[in-house]
Protein backbone atom coordinates (compact mmCIF):
# COMPACT_ATOMS: atom_id res chain seq x y z
CA UNK A 1 0.00 0.00 0.00
CA UNK A 2 1.28 3.40 -1.18
CA UNK A 3 2.16 6.22 1.27
CA UNK A 4 -0.51 8.70 1.23
CA UNK A 5 0.32 11.73 -1.72
CA UNK A 6 2.27 14.58 0.10
CA UNK A 7 1.59 17.99 -1.93
CA UNK A 8 4.16 18.00 -4.91
CA UNK A 9 6.08 21.25 -5.31
CA UNK A 10 4.11 22.05 -8.57
CA UNK A 11 0.59 21.68 -6.87
CA UNK A 12 -1.23 24.78 -6.43
CA UNK A 13 -0.15 25.73 -2.96
CA UNK A 14 2.45 23.04 -2.58
CA UNK A 15 3.98 23.04 0.41
CA UNK A 16 7.53 22.62 0.08
CA UNK A 17 8.93 21.46 3.00
CA UNK A 18 6.29 24.09 4.69
CA UNK A 19 3.98 22.96 7.40
CA UNK A 20 0.88 24.08 7.84
CA UNK A 21 -0.57 27.06 5.81
CA UNK A 22 1.98 27.75 3.28
CA UNK A 23 0.33 30.62 1.57
CA UNK A 24 0.20 32.53 5.02
CA UNK A 25 3.69 31.68 5.87
CA UNK A 26 5.18 32.51 2.51
CA UNK A 27 3.02 35.94 2.86
CA UNK A 28 3.80 36.59 5.76
CA UNK A 29 7.57 36.24 4.97
CA UNK A 30 7.48 38.54 1.96
CA UNK A 31 5.81 40.77 4.16
CA UNK A 32 8.25 41.01 6.59
CA UNK A 33 11.23 41.36 3.79
CA UNK A 34 9.12 43.73 1.78
CA UNK A 35 7.69 45.94 4.28
CA UNK A 36 10.07 45.50 7.23
CA UNK A 37 13.73 44.87 5.35
CA UNK A 38 14.02 41.23 7.28
CA UNK A 39 16.67 39.56 4.97
CA UNK A 40 16.26 36.65 7.61
CA UNK A 41 12.91 36.30 5.84
CA UNK A 42 14.15 36.37 2.79
CA UNK A 43 16.64 33.82 2.98
CA UNK A 44 13.97 31.46 4.43
CA UNK A 45 11.92 31.94 1.78
CA UNK A 46 14.82 30.89 -0.72
CA UNK A 47 15.38 28.02 1.17
CA UNK A 48 12.07 27.13 1.03
CA UNK A 49 11.45 27.37 -2.53
CA UNK A 50 14.84 25.51 -3.53
CA UNK A 51 13.21 22.33 -4.59
CA UNK A 52 11.20 24.04 -7.05
CA UNK A 53 14.33 25.69 -8.49
CA UNK A 54 15.87 22.26 -8.23
CA UNK A 55 13.09 20.28 -9.90
CA UNK A 56 13.16 23.42 -13.01
CA UNK A 57 16.14 22.81 -13.60
CA UNK A 58 16.30 18.75 -13.58
CA UNK A 59 14.36 19.16 -16.73
CA UNK A 60 16.55 21.30 -18.89
CA UNK A 61 20.40 19.84 -17.56
CA UNK A 62 20.02 16.52 -20.18
CA UNK A 63 22.16 19.15 -22.38
CA UNK A 64 25.27 17.50 -20.03
CA UNK A 65 25.12 21.16 -18.45
CA UNK A 66 25.71 20.21 -14.93
CA UNK A 67 22.23 20.21 -13.00
CA UNK A 68 24.14 22.58 -9.69
CA UNK A 69 25.05 25.02 -12.05
CA UNK A 70 21.46 25.51 -13.59
CA UNK A 71 20.16 25.22 -9.52
CA UNK A 72 22.41 28.26 -9.43
CA UNK A 73 20.98 29.90 -12.46
CA UNK A 74 17.71 29.20 -11.39
CA UNK A 75 18.28 30.56 -8.04
CA UNK A 76 18.68 33.84 -9.51
CA UNK A 77 15.16 33.70 -10.82
CA UNK A 78 14.23 32.57 -7.78
CA UNK A 79 15.73 35.66 -5.80
CA UNK A 80 14.68 38.00 -8.62
CA UNK A 81 10.83 37.10 -8.21
CA UNK A 82 11.07 37.06 -4.26
CA UNK A 83 12.38 41.07 -4.62
CA UNK A 84 10.16 41.87 -7.43
CA UNK A 85 7.19 40.38 -6.04
CA UNK A 86 4.08 42.56 -5.37
CA UNK A 87 2.65 41.10 -2.13
CA UNK A 88 -0.44 43.61 -2.26
CA UNK A 89 -1.36 41.50 -5.62
CA UNK A 90 -3.01 38.21 -4.85
CA UNK A 91 -0.71 35.73 -6.64
CA UNK A 92 0.78 32.94 -5.15
CA UNK A 93 4.62 33.40 -4.70
CA UNK A 94 4.98 29.76 -6.91
CA UNK A 95 2.60 30.96 -9.94
CA UNK A 96 4.88 34.21 -10.20
CA UNK A 97 8.47 32.13 -9.31
CA UNK A 98 8.24 29.48 -11.69
CA UNK A 99 8.27 31.62 -14.67
CA UNK A 100 11.00 33.52 -13.39
CA UNK A 101 13.07 30.95 -12.48
CA UNK A 102 12.64 29.44 -16.36
CA UNK A 103 13.24 32.40 -17.44
CA UNK A 104 16.50 32.57 -16.12
CA UNK A 105 17.76 29.48 -17.06
CA UNK A 106 16.11 29.99 -20.92
CA UNK A 107 18.83 33.33 -20.87
CA UNK A 108 21.38 31.08 -19.20
CA UNK A 109 21.18 28.88 -22.87
CA UNK A 110 20.41 31.75 -24.71
CA UNK A 111 23.50 33.38 -23.44
CA UNK A 112 25.87 30.09 -24.13
CA UNK A 113 24.58 29.97 -27.70
CA UNK A 114 22.58 26.93 -26.98
CA UNK A 115 19.13 27.63 -28.76
CA UNK A 116 16.35 25.02 -27.29
CA UNK A 117 14.51 25.12 -30.49
CA UNK A 118 15.29 22.47 -32.51
CA UNK A 119 16.65 23.80 -36.58
CA UNK A 120 13.15 24.26 -38.58
CA UNK A 121 14.57 21.60 -41.23
CA UNK A 122 14.76 18.79 -38.73
CA UNK A 123 11.48 19.59 -36.84
CA UNK A 124 10.06 19.37 -40.68
CA UNK A 125 11.77 16.51 -41.34
CA UNK A 126 10.55 14.75 -37.89
CA UNK A 127 6.48 15.82 -38.93
CA UNK A 128 7.14 14.61 -41.93
CA UNK A 129 8.41 11.10 -40.91
CA UNK A 130 5.59 11.07 -38.40
CA UNK A 131 3.33 10.86 -41.19
CA UNK A 132 5.19 8.99 -43.53
CA UNK A 133 5.36 6.16 -40.80
CA UNK A 134 1.56 5.97 -40.69
CA UNK A 135 1.58 6.12 -44.70
CA UNK A 136 3.92 3.21 -44.95
CA UNK A 137 2.61 1.17 -42.25
CA UNK A 138 -0.50 0.76 -43.82
CA UNK A 139 0.76 0.79 -47.21
CA UNK A 140 3.31 -2.08 -46.13
CA UNK A 141 1.47 -3.67 -43.57
CA UNK A 142 4.64 -3.94 -41.46
CA UNK A 143 7.28 -0.95 -39.66
CA UNK A 144 8.71 0.53 -42.27
CA UNK A 145 12.49 0.60 -42.05
CA UNK A 146 15.15 3.45 -42.04
CA UNK A 147 15.89 3.10 -45.84
CA UNK A 148 12.66 3.19 -46.83
CA UNK A 149 11.47 6.36 -44.57
CA UNK A 150 14.50 7.68 -46.26
CA UNK A 151 13.39 7.03 -50.03
CA UNK A 152 10.11 8.44 -49.10
CA UNK A 153 10.70 11.44 -47.44
CA UNK A 154 13.78 12.04 -50.13
CA UNK A 155 16.71 12.69 -47.49
CA UNK A 156 19.52 10.51 -46.46
CA UNK A 157 19.40 7.35 -43.77
CA UNK A 158 21.56 9.84 -41.72
CA UNK A 159 19.04 12.29 -42.06
CA UNK A 160 15.96 10.25 -40.85
CA UNK A 161 18.09 9.14 -37.85
CA UNK A 162 19.16 12.50 -37.13
CA UNK A 163 15.33 14.06 -37.12
CA UNK A 164 14.55 10.84 -35.07
CA UNK A 165 17.04 11.85 -32.80
CA UNK A 166 15.14 15.27 -32.49
CA UNK A 167 12.33 13.11 -31.59
CA UNK A 168 13.95 12.13 -28.70
CA UNK A 169 15.49 15.46 -27.63
CA UNK A 170 12.03 16.36 -27.68
CA UNK A 171 10.37 13.86 -25.58
CA UNK A 172 12.64 14.53 -22.96
CA UNK A 173 12.26 18.43 -23.20
CA UNK A 174 8.75 17.77 -23.44
CA UNK A 175 8.38 16.46 -20.05
CA UNK A 176 7.86 20.17 -18.91
CA UNK A 177 4.60 20.35 -21.63
CA UNK A 178 1.09 19.11 -21.35
CA UNK A 179 0.87 15.81 -21.58
CA UNK A 180 -2.79 16.25 -23.00
CA UNK A 181 -3.12 17.43 -26.87
CA UNK A 182 -2.72 16.09 -30.67
CA UNK A 183 0.42 15.63 -32.88
CA UNK A 184 0.86 18.98 -33.57
CA UNK A 185 2.32 19.97 -30.12
CA UNK A 186 4.32 22.56 -30.00
CA UNK A 187 8.03 21.77 -30.95
CA UNK A 188 9.25 23.94 -28.73
CA UNK A 189 7.86 23.07 -25.24
CA UNK A 190 9.94 25.91 -23.30
CA UNK A 191 7.47 28.56 -24.85
CA UNK A 192 5.04 27.22 -23.35
CA UNK A 193 6.23 27.39 -19.79
CA UNK A 194 5.45 29.11 -16.86
CA UNK A 195 2.08 27.50 -16.03
CA UNK A 196 1.87 25.01 -13.38
CA UNK A 197 1.15 21.93 -15.10
CA UNK A 198 -2.37 19.71 -14.32
CA UNK A 199 -0.65 16.54 -14.16
CA UNK A 200 0.64 17.31 -11.30
CA UNK A 201 -2.49 18.04 -9.29
CA UNK A 202 -2.94 15.72 -6.63
CA UNK A 203 -6.42 14.05 -6.99
CA UNK A 204 -8.07 11.44 -4.88
CA UNK A 205 -7.72 8.74 -7.09
CA UNK A 206 -4.17 8.98 -7.25
CA UNK A 207 -2.94 9.47 -3.75
CA UNK A 208 -3.56 5.38 -3.58
CA UNK A 209 -0.90 4.92 -6.67
CA UNK A 210 2.46 3.84 -6.06
CA UNK A 211 5.17 6.48 -6.48
CA UNK A 212 6.07 7.29 -10.12
CA UNK A 213 2.34 6.07 -11.60
CA UNK A 214 0.79 8.82 -10.04
CA UNK A 215 2.36 11.84 -12.21
CA UNK A 216 0.83 9.67 -14.73
CA UNK A 217 -2.53 11.00 -16.60
CA UNK A 218 -5.22 8.60 -17.49
CA UNK A 219 -4.14 8.23 -21.13
CA UNK A 220 -0.29 7.51 -20.66
CA UNK A 221 -1.57 5.25 -17.94
CA UNK A 222 -3.51 3.18 -20.72
CA UNK A 223 -0.30 3.83 -22.89
CA UNK A 224 2.29 2.01 -20.21
CA UNK A 225 -0.88 -0.80 -19.99
CA UNK A 226 -1.04 -1.44 -23.24
CA UNK A 227 2.50 -1.68 -24.20
CA UNK A 228 4.27 -3.39 -21.20
CA UNK A 229 1.23 -5.57 -19.52
CA UNK A 230 -0.89 -6.40 -22.78
CA UNK A 231 2.52 -6.24 -24.90
CA UNK A 232 0.55 -4.31 -28.01
CA UNK A 233 3.13 -2.64 -30.61
CA UNK A 234 3.20 1.46 -30.87
CA UNK A 235 1.36 0.96 -34.22
CA UNK A 236 -0.91 -1.13 -32.75
CA UNK A 237 -1.49 1.51 -30.01
CA UNK A 238 -1.45 4.11 -31.97
CA UNK A 239 -4.58 2.41 -33.78
CA UNK A 240 -6.55 1.92 -30.83
CA UNK A 241 -5.41 5.60 -28.86
CA UNK A 242 -6.30 7.10 -32.65
CA UNK A 243 -2.91 9.07 -32.00
CA UNK A 244 0.07 8.93 -34.08
CA UNK A 245 2.95 6.21 -33.65
CA UNK A 246 5.57 8.32 -33.16
CA UNK A 247 3.31 10.30 -30.46
CA UNK A 248 2.73 6.83 -28.80
CA UNK A 249 6.65 6.66 -29.04
CA UNK A 250 6.75 10.28 -27.43
CA UNK A 251 4.04 9.74 -24.45
CA UNK A 252 6.13 6.26 -24.07
CA UNK A 253 9.16 8.41 -23.09
CA UNK A 254 7.59 10.97 -21.66
CA UNK A 255 5.75 8.45 -19.48
CA UNK A 256 8.80 6.63 -18.08
CA UNK A 257 10.94 9.57 -17.94
CA UNK A 258 8.17 11.01 -15.49
CA UNK A 259 8.13 8.36 -13.77
CA UNK A 260 11.79 7.87 -12.92
CA UNK A 261 12.04 11.75 -11.92
CA UNK A 262 9.09 10.85 -9.52
CA UNK A 263 10.36 7.86 -7.89
CA UNK A 264 14.14 9.81 -7.70
CA UNK A 265 12.42 12.93 -5.98
CA UNK A 266 10.57 10.48 -3.55
CA UNK A 267 14.22 8.80 -2.85
CA UNK A 268 15.57 11.93 -2.23
CA UNK A 269 12.96 13.15 0.34
CA UNK A 270 13.12 9.94 1.94
CA UNK A 271 16.65 10.13 2.49
CA UNK A 272 16.17 13.97 3.86
CA UNK A 273 13.50 12.80 6.05
CA UNK A 274 15.76 10.01 6.82
CA UNK A 275 18.86 12.17 7.70
CA UNK B 1 31.93 -14.86 -36.46
CA UNK B 2 29.40 -12.36 -35.87
CA UNK B 3 30.17 -8.36 -36.74
CA UNK B 4 30.47 -6.27 -33.38
CA UNK B 5 30.35 -2.91 -32.74
CA UNK B 6 31.91 -1.18 -30.05
CA UNK B 7 31.38 2.10 -28.33
CA UNK B 8 32.56 3.61 -25.18
CA UNK B 9 31.54 6.92 -23.55
CA UNK B 10 31.49 9.08 -20.60
CA UNK B 11 28.53 8.41 -18.10
CA UNK B 12 27.24 11.95 -19.09
CA UNK B 13 24.02 11.79 -20.07
CA UNK B 14 24.66 14.37 -22.94
CA UNK B 15 26.57 11.36 -24.41
CA UNK B 16 23.43 8.98 -24.52
CA UNK B 17 22.58 10.20 -28.08
CA UNK B 18 25.56 9.26 -29.74
CA UNK B 19 24.32 6.12 -28.31
CA UNK B 20 21.17 5.79 -29.75
CA UNK B 21 22.70 7.02 -32.89
CA UNK B 22 24.71 4.15 -33.62
CA UNK B 23 21.80 1.74 -32.57
CA UNK B 24 20.11 3.70 -35.53
CA UNK B 25 22.90 3.92 -37.63
CA UNK B 26 22.92 -0.46 -37.21
CA UNK B 27 19.05 -0.29 -37.75
CA UNK B 28 19.72 1.70 -41.25
CA UNK B 29 22.48 -0.67 -42.50
CA UNK B 30 20.77 -3.38 -41.69
CA UNK B 31 17.35 -2.71 -42.52
CA UNK B 32 15.65 -3.20 -39.67
CA UNK B 33 12.25 -1.50 -39.25
CA UNK B 34 11.09 1.58 -37.57
CA UNK B 35 9.47 -0.34 -34.32
CA UNK B 36 12.87 -2.65 -33.97
CA UNK B 37 14.53 0.15 -33.29
CA UNK B 38 12.55 2.04 -31.29
CA UNK B 39 12.42 -0.83 -28.87
CA UNK B 40 16.30 -1.19 -29.04
CA UNK B 41 16.42 2.48 -27.86
CA UNK B 42 14.18 2.71 -25.60
CA UNK B 43 15.89 -0.55 -23.40
CA UNK B 44 19.46 0.75 -24.18
CA UNK B 45 17.99 4.97 -23.05
CA UNK B 46 16.27 2.67 -19.91
CA UNK B 47 19.34 0.99 -19.25
CA UNK B 48 21.29 3.94 -19.23
CA UNK B 49 18.71 5.66 -17.23
CA UNK B 50 19.44 2.72 -14.55
CA UNK B 51 22.52 4.53 -13.16
CA UNK B 52 23.56 0.86 -12.34
CA UNK B 53 27.41 1.54 -13.88
CA UNK B 54 30.53 1.08 -12.28
CA UNK B 55 31.44 4.59 -10.73
CA UNK B 56 33.94 6.65 -12.37
CA UNK B 57 33.85 4.13 -14.90
CA UNK B 58 32.85 4.93 -19.24
CA UNK B 59 29.68 3.31 -20.32
CA UNK B 60 30.56 0.33 -23.20
CA UNK B 61 27.99 -0.33 -25.95
CA UNK B 62 28.45 -3.85 -27.83
CA UNK B 63 26.55 -4.77 -30.67
CA UNK B 64 26.93 -7.64 -31.60
CA UNK B 65 24.80 -8.24 -35.66
CA UNK B 66 23.85 -12.11 -35.44
CA UNK B 67 22.27 -14.61 -37.69
CA UNK B 68 18.30 -14.18 -36.51
CA UNK B 69 19.13 -10.53 -34.91
CA UNK B 70 20.98 -8.38 -32.60
CA UNK B 71 22.70 -8.67 -29.32
CA UNK B 72 23.31 -5.62 -27.22
CA UNK B 73 25.47 -5.90 -24.14
CA UNK B 74 25.89 -3.14 -21.65
CA UNK B 75 28.43 -2.56 -18.71
CA UNK B 76 30.54 -2.86 -16.65
CA UNK B 77 27.33 -2.80 -14.28
CA UNK B 78 26.98 -2.70 -10.69
CA UNK B 79 24.93 -5.55 -8.90
CA UNK B 80 22.22 -3.48 -8.14
CA UNK B 81 21.36 -3.37 -11.49
CA UNK B 82 20.52 -7.36 -10.95
CA UNK B 83 18.05 -6.66 -7.89
CA UNK B 84 16.10 -3.93 -10.17
CA UNK B 85 16.14 -6.70 -13.04
CA UNK B 86 14.67 -9.09 -10.78
CA UNK B 87 12.03 -6.76 -9.12
CA UNK B 88 9.33 -7.31 -12.16
CA UNK B 89 6.77 -5.37 -10.50
CA UNK B 90 2.98 -5.81 -10.98
CA UNK B 91 0.76 -3.51 -12.81
CA UNK B 92 -0.44 -1.40 -9.53
CA UNK B 93 3.23 -0.37 -9.23
CA UNK B 94 4.27 0.31 -12.62
CA UNK B 95 6.40 -0.20 -15.21
CA UNK B 96 10.07 -1.84 -13.51
CA UNK B 97 13.20 -2.11 -15.55
CA UNK B 98 12.40 -5.85 -15.69
CA UNK B 99 8.98 -5.68 -16.67
CA UNK B 100 10.13 -3.42 -19.57
CA UNK B 101 13.18 -5.33 -21.21
CA UNK B 102 11.08 -8.22 -21.09
CA UNK B 103 8.85 -6.24 -23.32
CA UNK B 104 11.13 -4.84 -25.65
CA UNK B 105 13.44 -7.64 -26.08
CA UNK B 106 13.46 -11.55 -26.04
CA UNK B 107 16.25 -12.67 -23.49
CA UNK B 108 18.33 -10.66 -20.72
CA UNK B 109 21.12 -12.01 -19.17
CA UNK B 110 24.01 -10.96 -16.93
CA UNK B 111 27.55 -12.21 -17.31
CA UNK B 112 30.79 -11.70 -15.71
CA UNK B 113 33.78 -10.48 -18.26
CA UNK B 114 36.51 -8.13 -18.78
CA UNK B 115 36.60 -8.24 -14.65
CA UNK B 116 32.88 -6.73 -14.53
CA UNK B 117 29.42 -7.66 -14.80
CA UNK B 118 27.70 -7.05 -17.98
CA UNK B 119 24.37 -6.75 -19.18
CA UNK B 120 23.47 -8.66 -22.68
CA UNK B 121 20.34 -8.10 -23.99
CA UNK B 122 19.05 -10.36 -27.84
CA UNK B 123 16.46 -9.38 -30.03
CA UNK B 124 15.78 -11.35 -32.56
CA UNK B 125 14.20 -10.42 -36.21
CA UNK B 126 12.15 -12.80 -38.24
CA UNK B 127 13.72 -11.58 -41.21
CA UNK B 128 15.88 -8.97 -42.45
CA UNK B 129 13.81 -5.93 -43.94
CA UNK B 130 10.88 -7.08 -41.80
CA UNK B 131 11.90 -6.99 -38.58
CA UNK B 132 8.87 -6.66 -36.46
CA UNK B 133 8.79 -5.43 -32.56
CA UNK B 134 8.74 -7.57 -30.08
Amino acid sequence: MAPPREAHPFSRGGCLGVSATPERTDRELLRRYHHDGDVEARERLIEQYLPLVRSLARRYSYRGEQLEDLVQVGCIGLIKAIDRFDVDRGVELTTYATPNIIGEIKRHFRDKGWSIRVPRGLQELNVKLSKLIEELTVQLERSPTIPELAKAASVEEEEVLEALETGQAYSTLSLSAPSSGDDNEDLDPLESLGELEPEYEVSEDRAVLAPGLRVLDERERKILHLRFYDGLTQSQIAQQVGISQMHVSRLIRRSLEKMRAEIATDTTDSELRAS
Amino acid sequence: MSDRIRLTFPRDESYHGVARLVVGGLAARLSFSFEYLEDLQLALDSLLANGAYQAGSDVTLELLVEEDGVEMCVGPVTPALRTDLERRLDESEGVGLGRLLATLVESVEIESRDGGEWLRLAKRTPSRGVAASA
